[in-house]
């Protein structure tokens, strides 16, 4: 099929979709997925046996809320969805290089660009359907004798938001990095467990060059509990402001993967 | 040791007939790897027919095929195909296909999960890929085993696979980068026979290797390539011919070799005579072969020599290789 | 056919295995981690903390010329078995060895399941524990360097800086305990770090893994605690059964209110599964369902 037939978006539009469906059905199935499933699920158990003990009363009596909302989001946010983004993200052209599997899509009448939109959208809804299931079982489980409480509903949809774009986000940048540095592991885990946790609490603008800032923006203060430092934010943006900076930077890193995975001389080593 | 480059003119070239169109043209194609040079200032045109790339390892061949199939970028130069420049040009790949070296698969998917998920790329309909999918399994005898997964197929199959996956789309221009590796003889011969179908039908394809006999059982058009650089390209029995500096032998085995010996010597154009005990054969070299292809008959007419074998141990690829390299 | 002529002949003397069979593989091991780019930038960076200490136990010995940065409080400049403790048992070396897990430790087994050379190992003669206790000495290696090396130096340059024995004499028993805790810490990371490298063929999964699996012990263990309000869920944080062992060793105050055999059981059961899996996973024919 000639792009100029059918208009270069369109055409783009459907090489993505197509890449798409390839590493979907291929990752959808793969162990490494399945290992990162339950990772994703531990606060599940976690939930489940906080659940049971309060049954039991073999444990304090903390509201369900409490313990989603400080405990499990806490978890997805400040580190969860930094692991899987991490992964995720760099595998995307990291993974084809590694595996020199790379010349199978680039000798296909497929542009640079929609290989890394597809393969970023692909595993963005993998790991968006892993963590969103994780979050809705533990807020289930947790809250259970809470679950006429439709305010709780509302809370949970925006929890679910803010990581689901906090997973995009991430994604974006890693996969960025991944385009550009062979270790990207190492820069990943720095940047997310030594930059982000850092420099959020810096007063004034330099926070601001943190993604975790602006998702903790979206989230409510937390003002109780042991763990309210997690979710603690010093000079939080607007959601408006916060919710577009997001997509932006979004936008921006596969932008920027794009332009240069497509003009970067990849050497597969014989 | 001189090397000589030969741009060969083609047999009947400038005699009025049809111009034939290049398909691939590389214009002073250069690459290097750091300080290494991959290739050195290559121009040259690839027509429709198969045409093999000959070279020792580290010759340059997979650095050529990678240039014409955009993989890299070459330094210097350019290359196109059917006058479209290569690199990032992605809708030239709905008619090439590629077969690369390098043994790599998405290990996870079966046989046939990888040839329909990569023909899902070119945007065929369900029922197309399918069926082409089932030809081109069919074509490289993969058909029983399309439901295992690929980590459990053998060498062998996993090369037939890579050729499948090269094919699967019908391209105009099969590339292929050391196809026969790791076949057994059978397959071999197969996917020679599958190449030599494909030039029939009017497809250009282009075949490297570093195992002469290959390229001899598919081809008679190579490029020779060694250290980056083009030595030859055209027919081999043509680029053979010009070698004026080393002369042909000839072998013949016959009832009265030393009879024949002693008639051969009195022609200039018979340089020397040999006598091969253990094969019981007349070694005969000469600088000019119409001559003493012209004599021979002749002479064993009137002699009543009766001949058992005539060879031309060096008019063959290994030769004309290593004439070229200064061997 | 006979063969009349052979132009070999056997060894005619007795085979015997070599003394260190493992020994070529942790060469290989350490010289091929060097040769990661910026490696040798991380593992300086790892060994600062030494240095402050190093540093510590100088101003120890010259404190009434450092009285005036000091102002007063010099409690913290104490060289004593708390000291050594702290440096051993402090958060921030806990993770650079992670760190240096995840860039050394990560490739150790994968790379090898990954380039299928677990066949080329075994059609040696080399036993299966040779390979695992060369591939564990290349860990060993680079944590000594962290841990031993460092304790040991501080002991010798506090008798140096002191001139005198009297520390050692003060404390005889100290030097078996750095040893210890160094070999504790060294084995139980060689063994988790194997363990995690032998779970992929992916280098970059198993570096996700080492530094996933350690900090998700101990996100977990405190919200357990959290919950429950139990002490005991500090066993579920590998780097919390590490202070404790290592606070027993150094003969300090445990920091969490357990028994500090329990952590002890907690590491070696840990060590334990790792060697049992790992005996299962590495071997010469890959099996394939």
């Amino acid at each position: 099929m000639n792009p100029t037939d059918t208009g270069k978006f369109a055409f783009f539009i459907k090489s993505t979709k197509d890449v798409f469906s390839f590493f979907f059905t291929l990752t959808k199935k793969s162990r490494r997925t399945k290992i990162f499933f339950i990772l994703s699920f531990l606060p599940v158990f976690m939930a489940f046996v906080v659940k049971f003990s309060q049954i039991f009363q073999l444990s304090r009596d903390i509201e369900g809320i409490y313990i989603f909302n400080n405990m499990v989001i806490a978890f997805y946010l400040q580190f969860l969805i930094l692991i899987l983004a991490l992964f995720y993200g760099s595998s995307v052209t990291s993974e084809e290089l590694e595996g020199k599997t790379l010349t199978y899509l680039t000798t296909r009448p497929v542009s640079k660009s929609s290989i890394i939109v597809g393969k970023y959208l692909a595993y963005s809804v993998i790991i968006v359907f892993m963590v969103t299931l994780g979050v809705l079982f533990s807020f289930l489980i947790l809250n259970l004798s809470e679950l006429r409480d439709l305010s709780l509903y509302r809370a949970l949809f925006r929890d679910v938001a803010v990581l689901a774009l906090g997973l995009m986000c991430y994604t974006a940048f890693f996969m960025f990095i991944g385009t550009i540095l062979k270790k990207s592991i190492m820069f990943g885990l720095i940047f997310s467990f030594g930059w982000e946790n850092v420099i959020q609490y810096f007063p004034g603008s330099t926070q601001k060059f943190t993604i975790v800032h602006y998702l903790k923006s979206l989230l409510p203060s937390v003002s109780r509990g042991r763990f309210s430092f997690l979710l603690f934010r010093l000079e939080p943006s607007s959601t408006a402001t916060s919710i577009f900076m997001l997509f932006l930077i979004a936008a921006v890193f596969v932008v920027l993967a794009c332009v240069l995975f497509t003009h970067k001389e990849y050497i597969l080593k014989d | 040791m001189l090397i000589r480059c030969l741009l060969v003119e083609k047999e009947g070239q400038g005699s009025g007939d049809h111009q034939v169109t290049a398909v691939i043209q590389t214009q002073n194609l250069s690459k290097w790897y750091g300080n290494v040079l991959g290739l050195n200032d290559v121009t040259l045109e690839i027509e429709a027919g198969i045409t093999g790339i000959l070279g020792p390892n580290g010759a340059g061949k997979s650095t050529f095929l990678k240039l014409i199939t955009g993989q890299i970028k070459s330094n210097i130069g350019s290359v196109t195909i059917d006058g479209q420049r290569v690199w990032n040009n992605f809708s030239l790949f709905s008619k090439i296909g590629f077969c690369p070296e390098q043994d790599s698969f998405f290990e996870e998917m079966t046989g046939w999960q990888f040839l329909t998920s990569l023909l899902r790329l070119y945007h065929f309909s369900t029922a197309e890929i399918e069926e082409k999918a089932d030809k081109a399994l069919e074509i490289v005898e993969l058909t029983e085993d399309k439901h295992r997964a690929v980590r459990s197929y053998s060498r062998g199959m996993r090369q037939r696979l890579k050729v499948a996956q090269s094919i699967a789309h019908d391209p105009a221009i099969i590339i292929l980068d050391e196809p026969l590796n790791g076949l057994d003889p059978l397959g071999r011969r197969k996917i020679i026979r599958l190449i030599k179908e494909y030039k029939g039908e009017g497809r250009t394809i282009v075949v490297s290797s570093h195992v002469l006999p290959e390229i001899e059982a598919m081809t008679n058009q190579i490029i020779l390539i060694h250290q980056g650089k083009i030595f030859a390209q055209g027919d081999i029995h043509y680029i053979r011919d010009l070698i004026e500096t080393h002369p042909h032998i000839i072998s013949i085995k016959c009832s009265d070799p030393r009879q024949l010996a002693q008639k051969f010597i009195q022609h200039d154009f018979v340089l020397k005579v040999n006598f091969d005990q253990k094969k019981g054969s007349l070694l005969v070299e000469t600088n000019n072969r119409d001559k003493f292809f012209g004599l021979l008959p002749v002479l064993f007419v009137e002699n009543r020599i009766e001949v058992e074998e005539i060879t031309s141990p060096d008019d063959n690829l290994q030769a004309v290789f290593d004439y070229l390299i200064g061997k | 056919m006979t063969i009349k002529e052979r132009g070999y002949t056997h060894w005619d003397g007795e085979l015997r295995d070599g003394r260190f069979p493992w020994w070529p593989i942790t060469r290989m091991g350490i010289k091929l981690t060097f040769k990661r780019r910026f490696f040798k930038l991380f593992f300086g960076l790892t060994l600062m903390p030494a240095l402050v200490w190093l540093v510590g136990i100088y101003i120890s010995e010259r404190l009434e010329d450092f009285k005036f940065m000091m102002e007063g409080e010099t409690d913290f400049l104490n060289v004593n078995p708390l000291y050594f403790k702290t440096y051993f048992t402090n958060e921030f070396l806990l993770f650079m060895v992670v760190m240096i897990m995840v860039f050394s430790g990560a490739g150790l087994i994968s790379d090898d399941l990954r380039h299928n050379a677990l066949q080329l190992y075994f059609a040696r003669p080399l036993k299966k524990r040779d390979y695992l206790t060369g591939k564990a000495a290349v860990i060993f290696f680079f944590l000594l360097i962290l841990t031993l090396v460092p304790g040991v130096v501080f002991i010798l340059f506090k008798m140096i800086f002191a001139g005198n024995f009297q520390f050692f004499v003060s404390y005889p028993w100290l030097i078996l305990s750095v040893v210890a805790y160094s070999l504790l810490l060294t084995t139980f990371f060689a063994f988790y770090t194997l363990l995690m490298s032998s779970v992929g063929k992916n280098r970059r999964y198993v570096s996700i893994l080492i530094f996933g699996v350690y900090f998700f012990s101990d996100i977990f263990s405190a919200i357990f605690r959290e919950i429950f309000r139990s002490q005991y869920f500090f066993l579920l944080s590998i780097k919390t059964n590490l202070q404790q062992i290592g606070a027993v060793l150094f003969r300090q105050r445990t920091p969490f209110n357990i028994p500090w055999f329990y952590s002890l059981l907690v590491i070696v059961a840990i060590c334990l599964f790792a060697a049992y899996l790992l005996k299962r996973k590495v071997r010469g024919v890959e099996i394939i369902k």
